[in-house]
């Protein structure tokens, strides 16, 4: 039997079984069971009401069973706003950096011949196989006031400076800029490997063509490889976006208590206050805020996409 | 509270190592669920157990209260023994998750230290809940010679040594560093401003906001395990802590051939006591195995191997005889009768201080 | 393609004109000594070129054959290993492509993806000393040059395979460069596209005057398009010439093999009279009369090479010296002619293609399937080839 028909006859015995909508819709079913239906719980117990059972809320009782005072304490008390403000000025201080960082190694990624790409790719990756906690912690050794690391940027530093601006240890641990600084190192591959898988794709002879038709090589970059990087781009830095605006490991570990961070406060309302309510009214805000400029970027672009598309036909 | 996060390293990297002991004996006599700080028993006392009832243990740990207190408020945990902080006793017994002991079956009862059970029974009355396990004191581990280079004469007993202003500046380049745990500095703050330290006015929350704002910017963290790697790196020289972490880093210290001059102190002013007490779940599906894990736990041997082991006082009387002399010795686990005398059972808290000490709390660490 | 490939004798008759061009003028492009090497491998070896202001040159050959590596290191996006390359007199090997008065047509065409036709266009421009409205002016003209004014706001996705090529070709003209280098440039249109597109580059560059080098693996192509040609195999070029030059007279077995079919036969010279050697080839179990070559000796080991179109068939014998006889072992009619295939009695298989210039019925052909016949061929026809 020809291999073709035998692979039509696998075809039809995959689509008359059903398998072809098992297939399509296992995706949904994990997103539904997994997404959907705990964010329905968390959005549910928003409007709950706290009382000291097990579990520590209620619905109804004397309370209204649409109890919204969490949400208008998000706007009422400025930590709320200020701690969600910290996050997103701090994620987005992290996904450009992460962009200025990731993306020329992506780039170099594309230029270095195949045994050489396997192997930096793999050292991009390598990371991952230790603990996330451990390198945090790494960080923090480094950055301590009494460790090799920050004596020798404090020698440096010293070594620069007048005599009477010397110090004794670079504040380096509980900064913002420690926050900044181990985000960036954690996320940094989550932004080189979408924008490494959307530059490798791209035609090196629309680079040549741009040359040969007088372009500089920077302004190579700047028309052609850029603007056609621009979905890598907005891949990578919404997964180093997302993940780092709710982060609560770093900030908690190398931050700064005077910047309260969103992820923070959420474990704060739910641990310490036990406010299970309150927790998730802050969550559900979280996820309101990063999701939904998403979803309408999607649909204004797959609009466009479609204007594009009629005008073609 | 009670510790608050302990070890959270440890307890990532040894996940591993505290995995239960499997053992064929558990056809027999079944097993027992065991819920539990993480690095917080003795090192063979699991395995004693095993050894001398057939039943095999099935151990989990935590490394935050915070953690803990959401599972099991959450429900359907499995769990038989569960080491819940004793200040949380009331919310846990009005949230009906642990079940009344039945005594008969604690024959090891009498062992325990009165003095511990009647702190305990502010929290649950006639200490029908909860069997203390390990108790100690919040205060204050200070690198003698880093303060006393900045302050000579320092007095590390009294609470100026932090909040005045001065003597803050003085010590901000070598690290403050204080509990994130409101419950346990809010109220020593109030006692220091001379306030009762159990005060049911939220307002008076606001004095203790007002405390930290002038020395806010002199303090490094606020944290609850980290201190444990900083103090033996010589990276925090006034720490805010539990009894046994200061212990824990002076053993790091030593470990790591790191010369350091620590001392504890209990604040003359007054600090609260801690009690963590283990309580068997109202939905326990082992629970006859789960009374003899209790009552094991009461043995003195097995008790002094707990405290042997972990650096924290034990509330069981004979076992005094088994704990090692330099524990016994050491004031910041065995604290004196003056120092005891400094500490105090707080009240539990209503809904309202809840919120309102959570709430001050975190004006204070945004400073 | 909205022309029509009509008139192809009006394109054909600018050839004599570049040729006229090549006696008077110096050479326009000049490639001298050219190497390339990438590591132990030699891409192009040794190579001279001299192309004339206004021709359509070609590079013809296999792949890997080198003529893509030469292109590149004309565009600028190689360094020769060696050698030099002069355009209108100016030494080029050492300038970067944006520097170089050449352009590409790329064999992807390489359209930026994010811009329109105009835009396309309008990319060498913003280079180029030029007012606003100059630019857009030029880039309407280059429009209406590849008649696509219509679809200037059009992305490259949204137009045909046979309009982006015609983008392409007006975005590389665009500047007016000395030198169009076009790599492949009908490889990806279909052949009936084909046909047509290739009138059309020849009529542009006729319009436009610019020199043209083409690189191409496709012979017919070269053939109709180039004024001149050159045959690479191996880094090496082995023929340049008209394309009259290197299918009439090719230097060697690989250049005769390469361009149109043809029949080869181990041979012996015997004699050799003024232009004309008396050969002996066993194969064809006869002694044959050729056209001679400069520095033949009698008993001189020779290949032999007759074009299937040269060969005329008959059923009795013919006059005249080259006369061979065989039987009819294939015969394929295509219309305009027919295929015969020949076994001789030496066992070799001949090919012969026979122009059916009379209109004759099925049982009147010259030949049919097993029939006795003979061949014959014109001395000047018969090619010999010393390697």
């Amino acid at each position: 039997m020809s291999l073709s028909s035998r692979s039509a006859r696998l075809r039809k015995w995959f689509n008359r079984r059903g398998w072809i909508k098992i297939t399509i819709a296992t995706p949904y079913i994990w997103l539904a069971l997994f997404f959907l239906l705990p964010f329905i719980i968390v959005m549910a117990m928003s409007f709950a009401t706290r009382t000291p059972t097990a579990p520590p809320f209620s619905f109804g009782g004397d309370h209204p069973v649409m109890n919204t005072d969490h949400y208008a304490r998000l706007f009422s008390d400025d930590l709320y706003i200020r701690a969600y403000l910290n996050s997103i000025g701090n994620a987005t201080l992290a996904t450009l950096m992460c962009l200025m960082i990731g993306y020329p190694m992506a780039l170099g990624l594309t230029r270095v011949s195949r045994s050489w790409r396997n192997v930096l790719l793999m050292l991009v990756i390598l990371p991952f196989w230790t603990s996330f906690l451990l390198r945090v912690y790494a960080w923090m050794g480094l950055m301590g006031t009494n460790s090799w690391f920050n004596k020798l940027l404090t020698g440096a530093y010293n070594w620069i400076v007048p005599s009477d601006m010397a110090l004794r240890y670079i504040p380096m641990m509980n900064t913002g800029f420690a926050v900044v600084l181990v985000t960036v190192y954690s996320y940094l591959p989550f932004m080189i490997l979408p924008l490494y898988a959307n530059l490798e794709k791209l035609d090196i002879s629309l680079n040549e063509a741009a040359m040969d038709l007088g372009s500089k090589p920077f302004q190579v970059f700047r028309d052609v490889t850029l603007p056609l990087s621009v979905p890598g781009i907005i891949a990578g830095s919404l997964l180093v976006f997302i993940p780092a605006s709710g982060e609560l490991i770093i900030p908690s570990l190398v931050g700064s208590s005077s910047r309260p961070m969103i992820g923070r406060v959420i474990s704060d309302e739910f641990a310490s206050a036990r406010d299970w309510p309150m927790a998730s009214a802050v969550a559900v805000a979280l996820l309101l805020l990063l999701v939904v400029p998403l979803m309408i970027y999607t649909y204004y672009d797959g609009k466009a996409h479609e204007k594009a598309q009629k005008e073609a036909t | 509270m009670t510790k608050l996060t302990r070890r959270t390293t440890l307890a990532t990297l040894g996940a591993g190592l505290a995995m239960p002991y499997v053992r064929p004996s558990w056809a027999q006599s079944g097993t027992v669920n065991v819920y539990n700080w993480a690095d917080y028993i003795g090192e063979t006392t699991l395995a004693d157990f095993e050894a001398q009832t057939g039943i095999g243990v099935v151990y989990d740990t935590y490394s935050s209260a915070e953690e803990m207190q959401a599972k099991m408020l959450a429900g359907s945990t499995g769990y038989d023994v569960v080491d819940h902080a004793g200040i949380d006793m009331p919310r846990a017994i009005a949230a009906g998750i642990y079940e009344e002991l039945d005594k008969s079956l604690l024959p090891n009862w009498g062992n325990l230290d009165t003095e511990i059970l009647r702190i305990l029974s502010g929290w649950d009355e006639g200490n029908k809940y909860g069997m203390p396990y390990m108790w100690g004191s919040v205060g204050f581990t200070y690198n003698v010679d880093m303060v006393n280079e900045r302050i000579p004469d320092a007095d590390m007993t009294s609470m100026d040594l932090i909040f005045d202003p001065e003597n803050a500046a003085k010590l901000a380049d070598c690290g403050i560093s204080i509990l994130d745990s409101p419950t346990d500095i809010m109220l020593m703050v109030l006692k220091y401003l001379g306030l009762d330290g159990d005060t049911t006015n939220v307002e008076d929350y606001q004095k203790v906001v007002e405390a930290f704002k002038p020395i806010r910017q002199y303090i490094r963290t606020f944290d609850n395990t980290n201190y444990l790697n900083a103090i033996p790196n010589g990276e925090l020289c006034a720490i805010n802590n539990w009894s046994g972490d200061y212990a824990t880093a002076a053993g790091r210290a030593a470990e790591a051939g790191i010369d350091m001059n620590l001392a504890y102190f209990v604040p003359k002013t007054g600090a609260p006591a801690w009690v963590d007490v283990m309580c068997i779940t109202s939905d326990s599906p082992n629970r006859e195995n789960a009374y003899k894990f209790l009552d094991f736990m009461m043995q003195p041997e097995v008790a002094a191997g707990c405290t042997n082991y972990t650096y924290y006082a034990n509330a069981n009387v004979p076992a005094r005889e088994f704990v090692l002399q330099e524990i016994l010795d050491d004031p910041a686990v065995y604290p004196d009768a003056e120092t005891i005398g400094r500490m105090w059972a707080p009240k539990p808290f209503s809904e309202e201080q809840d919120r309102a000490i959570t709430r001050a709390w975190q004006d204070i660490k945004s400073g | 393609m909205s022309e029509p490939a009509t008139n192809i004798g009006a394109k054909v008759a600018q050839f004599p004109r570049a040729a006229a061009l090549a006696e008077k003028e110096p050479p326009f492009i000049r490639v001298e000594g050219v190497t390339k090497r990438f590591g132990s491998f030699t891409a192009v070896s040794s190579v001279n070129l001299e192309i004339r202001k206004g021709e359509i040159f070609s590079l013809l050959g296999g792949s890997g054959c080198g003529k893509t590596t030469l292109l590149r290191m004309l565009a600028g996006f190689e360094d020769p290993t060696e050698g030099r390359i002069f355009i209108d007199g100016q030494d080029m090997t050492d300038l970067p492509p944006y520097e170089r008065p050449v352009n590409m047509m790329f064999q992807s065409y390489a359209l930026f993806p994010h811009m329109t036709v105009e835009k396309n266009v309008a990319y060498g421009l913003k280079h180029m000393d030029m007012t606003a409205s100059q630019r857009a002016d030029r880039v309407r003209e280059m429009l209406a040059l590849v008649q696509l004014s219509d679809f200037s706001h059009r992305k490259p996705h949204q137009i045909s395979g046979g309009q982006r090529q015609r983008v392409a070709l007006a975005r590389a003209l665009a500047k007016q460069p000395k030198l169009l280098l076009l790599d492949e440039p009908l490889a990806a249109l279909d052949k009936k596209l084909r046909e047509a597109t290739q009138f059309e580059l020849m009529d542009i560059q006729d319009k436009t005057g610019t020199t043209f080098i083409v690189v191409t693996h496709d012979q017919e192509e070269a053939m109709t398009l180039s004024s001149r040609l050159a045959v690479m195999d191996k880094g090496r070029i082995m023929q340049t010439g008209t394309a009259t030059e290197v299918y009439e007279y090719p230097n060697s077995k690989l250049v005769a093999g390469f361009i149109g079919s043809i029949n080869f036969f181990e041979a012996t010279i015997r004699d050799v009279r003024d232009d004309v050697a008396t050969v002996d080839a066993p194969e064809l179990g006869a002694t044959v009369e050729a056209r001679a070559i400069p520095g033949l000796s009698p008993g001189q080991p020779i290949t032999l090479a007759i074009r299937p179109e040269k060969l005329t068939i008959s059923r009795s014998k013919p006059e005249g010296p080259n006369a061979i006889s065989g039987k009819v072992r294939d015969l394929a009619y295509f219309g305009k002619d027919s295929l015969y295939r020949i076994e001789l009695p030496s066992g070799r298989v001949l090919s012969i293609n026979s122009v059916n210039s009379r209109r004759v019925g099925e049982n009147e052909r010259v030949a049919d399937w097993e029939d006795a016949v003979w061949l014959s061929f014109d001395p000047s026809s018969a090619i010999l080839l010393k390697d």
